[in-house]
């Protein structure tokens, strides 16, 4: 296919080859070029030799001398007139359409207004970085090609200089704006046992018995319901799939999520399987059923952390519902009757039972780069599926699926997304789905949020429909969105992979055409490789842990991790400082990963912890088959 | 990389399916020419209008290689323990029904 001119421009250092039969004597223009783009696998596959061929920059506006076929290279040979090196101003931006990425990470670059001399007819400013800066530029200096020197008003260099001065979270934090605040009152839970009724007495959570009726009666299409309580004594037992992990939280008093008090179980949390009355799981697409010990990553954002105690229900819903959207609906539903009572149980609690406070302080820093965060959420149906806003973190009550909001753009404060807005009902693929906790302690939100050189604005969730022409109508209503944040920087992230990576391209597209920066982070690796990609996709952050780079059903291994995170916001203070982010290497390769963390600790001089994968878990049969050791 | 396993990996190959059934969670197809069915999860699906049954789809897909010949008995044990499960709640099924 052939290329535009602007296509032409960006790849003037890439090889010139013919996209078409081309008779001798025609001069080459970018319409009988060929799109470096696909150049990799033509080369790969044999199809395509580009030794001694020109460059683009230097075949334009030459002429052919021999009458060529598609796919020929461009060489002396047949070229004639052609230009010796190409030309400076033709800066080689590429595209990188695969899912790796380098952060040039000049993190300290210090945020100097350069100044401002006018030589050689070409005015040139740098400002790095800085804020409430004024340039006066007298009129005629720039006519007369000029002798004028044209200075940053002083006024503006004193506030640029400042965060030079004092870029420390305490001050910054002071100069910024409290928005709101989120208190989160943590109890301890040591021991959960069955009893006459559901109580917390100290550490001890009793469950009613008999609680399990409630549950079934909670809808015709639950049939049976079982409540186990796994120690980690129990660990190694077998678990069919793992639908979704939920911490037990409850708001004090009449606050909303995202404000006031929450108290939150430590110790203990919910964890949800399924299957519809013939035994067939919710959401069957063959097993990734196995001892738990073996199958889960502990401590990732959206599993338990070794040591916790599981209250861990399995559902029989009505036969054949389990691949409707009502099957699992309901299981999550009916299974929010038992949290909610030990809910309701952890509201009665005394104070001096608290074991630790964390408090979340939402701040604007109205002098810093405004930054989104976009989290596209699935939203194919059935368990692809998300309930928004809950009354109580992470429940049911009150939310609106986001299938059922045209997965429209929800914006939410970052608070809110800790506060447990979300309640996931979990696609399939157990490596990458994020489940209702991983919101509870969604990293990115949590670094961003307490990043003081940055301003958080807040951030977008955006379902990602099925069909194509909802893809891209939800896109578009995000890039209208982003737009009118007028923001300077945005985030965009998705969880699993296949037709999502679709509106996930679009999300970049939408708000890179507006101007905007952006940075990407979705599993990738090998078997997740983006479907599509544009020329915004420039800076992306791969969230894969998987040693093979594949989806290999351990719970949460392959989810956006701090690591990620601290890669991202670089990455995007980066790019909004106008650095370019080097392009893509063809093929995943998972060294680019710990060589951007080093570029960002040389930069900021702390070590950047990286979390283990599924090489720290006890090995499964099923692993020690597939060759790991 | 797994795939280094394979030895005849680059034989792609453009098949062809009729869309069989959709529900909330999958699409199944059938490939054309009698060649078998397939299940997947929605997601895994590239489409331009809502999927529907009888449609054609397409794709490229290459040959599945046996990657060695022993038998895994945790993938066998696992299996056994399913189809046990899915017999016991069937036939109770059955069972309420009459």
């Amino acid at each position: 296919m052939s290329i535009t001119a602007e296509t032409a421009k960006q790849h003037a250092n890439d090889p010139a080859v013919l996209c078409c039969r081309a008779e001798a004597g025609v001069i080459i223009e970018p319409a009988n070029l060929e799109d470096p783009a696909i150049f990799d696998e033509l080369v790969d596959s044999g199809l395509l030799n580009l030794d001694g061929c020109l460059k683009i920059g230097q075949v334009l506006g030459a002429k052919l001398t021999k009458t060529s076929d598609s796919l020929s290279p461009l060489t002396a040979d047949n070229m004639e007139g052609y230009k010796d090196s190409v030309e400076e101003e033709a800066a080689p931006v590429e595209e990188a359409a695969a899912p790796v990425e380098e952060a040039a990470a000049p993190v300290a670059a210090a945020p100097v207004a350069t100044t401002a001399k006018v030589a050689g007819g070409v005015l040139k400013i740098h400002i790095g970085e800085g804020k409430d800066i004024d340039l006066s530029i007298p009129v005629g200096a720039l006519g007369e090609g000029g002798s004028e020197v044209v200075e940053v008003a002083p006024a503006a260099t004193a506030t640029a200089a400042a965060p030079v001065a004092a870029p420390t979270a305490e001050t910054l934090a002071t100069e910024g704006k409290v928005i709101r605040s989120l208190t989160r009152k943590h109890f301890a839970i040591t021991e959960v046992k069955r009893g006459p009724e559901t109580k917390i007495e100290g550490t001890v959570l009793t469950i009613r018995e008999g609680i399990e009726a409630d549950v079934i009666a909670d809808s015709d299409l639950v049939k049976d319901f079982h409540l186990e309580v796994v120690t980690p004594a129990q660990y190694h037992t077998y678990s069919e799939t793992i639908m979704d992990v939920q911490p037990i939280a409850t708001k004090e008093g009449d606050a909303k999520i995202g404000q006031g008090v929450t108290r939150v179980i430590d110790g203990a949390i919910m964890m949800l399987s399924g299957t519809d009355e013939g035994g067939v799981q919710i959401g069957e697409f063959g097993s990734s059923e196995g001892y738990m010990d073996e199958n889960i990553m502990w401590g990732r954002p959206g599993c338990p952390d070794k040591g916790e105690i599981f209250i861990k229900g399995n559902i029989v819903v009505q036969a054949k519902t389990n691949m409707e959207r009502r099957g699992p609906m309901a299981a999550h539903t009916a299974f929010d009757i038992v949290t909610q009572e030990i809910r309701e149980a952890l509201k009665k609690l005394e104070e001096d039972l608290v074991v630790d406070t964390e408090e979340f302080t939402q701040v604007r820093h109205p002098g810093q780069k405004k930054v989104v965060i976009c989290k596209e959420i699935m939203g194919q149906g059935a368990m692809h599926d998300n309930f928004i806003l809950p009354v109580e973190p992470c429940g049911i009550l009150g939310a609106r699926a986001n299938v059922d909001l045209g997965n429209l753009p929800v914006c939410m404060s970052p608070l809110e997304v800790l506060d447990g807005c979300i309640h996931a009902l979990t696609c399939i693929g157990p490596a990458s789905k994020e489940m209702t906790r991983h919101y509870w302690r969604e990293p990115l939100v949590l670094e961003a949020l307490a990043d003081p050189e940055i301003d958080l604005c807040g951030v977008i969730f955006v379902g990602s429909p099925q069909i194509n022409a909802e893809k891209f109508y939800v896109s578009e209503r995000l890039g209208q969105t982003v737009e009118m944040m007028d923001v300077d920087g945005a985030f965009v992230t998705t969880e699993g992979f296949g037709n999502n990576h679709i509106d996930f391209a679009s999300h970049h597209e939408q708000i890179g055409m507006r101007g905007v920066p952006v940075v990407g982070l979705s599993y990738c690796a090998v078997q997740g490789a983006l479907v599509v990609g544009n020329k915004y996709m420039t800076a992306m952050v791969d969230n894969n842990k998987s040693e093979a780079g594949i989806e290999n059903e351990v719970l949460g291994n392959n989810t956006l991790c701090h690591e990620d995170a601290v890669r991202a916001l670089e990455m995007l203070k980066t790019q909004m400082a106008g650095e370019a982010i080097k392009p893509a290497e063809k093929k995943w390769n998972p060294n680019v990963k710990a060589s951007n963390l080093e570029a960002i600790e040389e930069a900021i001089g702390t070590k950047v912890d990286v979390v283990e994968n599924e090489q720290a878990l006890p090995l499964s049969q099923k692993r020690i088959d597939k060759g790991y050791n | 990389m797994n795939d280094e396993r394979l030895k005849y990996g680059d034989r792609i190959i453009y098949m062809e399916g009729i869309c069989v059934d959709v529900d909330d969670c999958s699409i199944s197809v059938d490939l054309k020419g009698r060649l078998g069915y397939f299940k997947a999860p929605k997601r895994m699906f590239v489409c331009d209008t809502e999927p529907k049954i009888g449609q054609e789809f397409g794709w490229h897909m290459s040959f599945p290689e046996q990657l060695g010949a022993e038998i895994h008995e945790k993938y066998v044990s696992n299996l056994e323990k399913e189809r046990r499960k899915q017999a016991e709640m069937s036939a109770r099924l059955k069972k309420e029904e009459e």
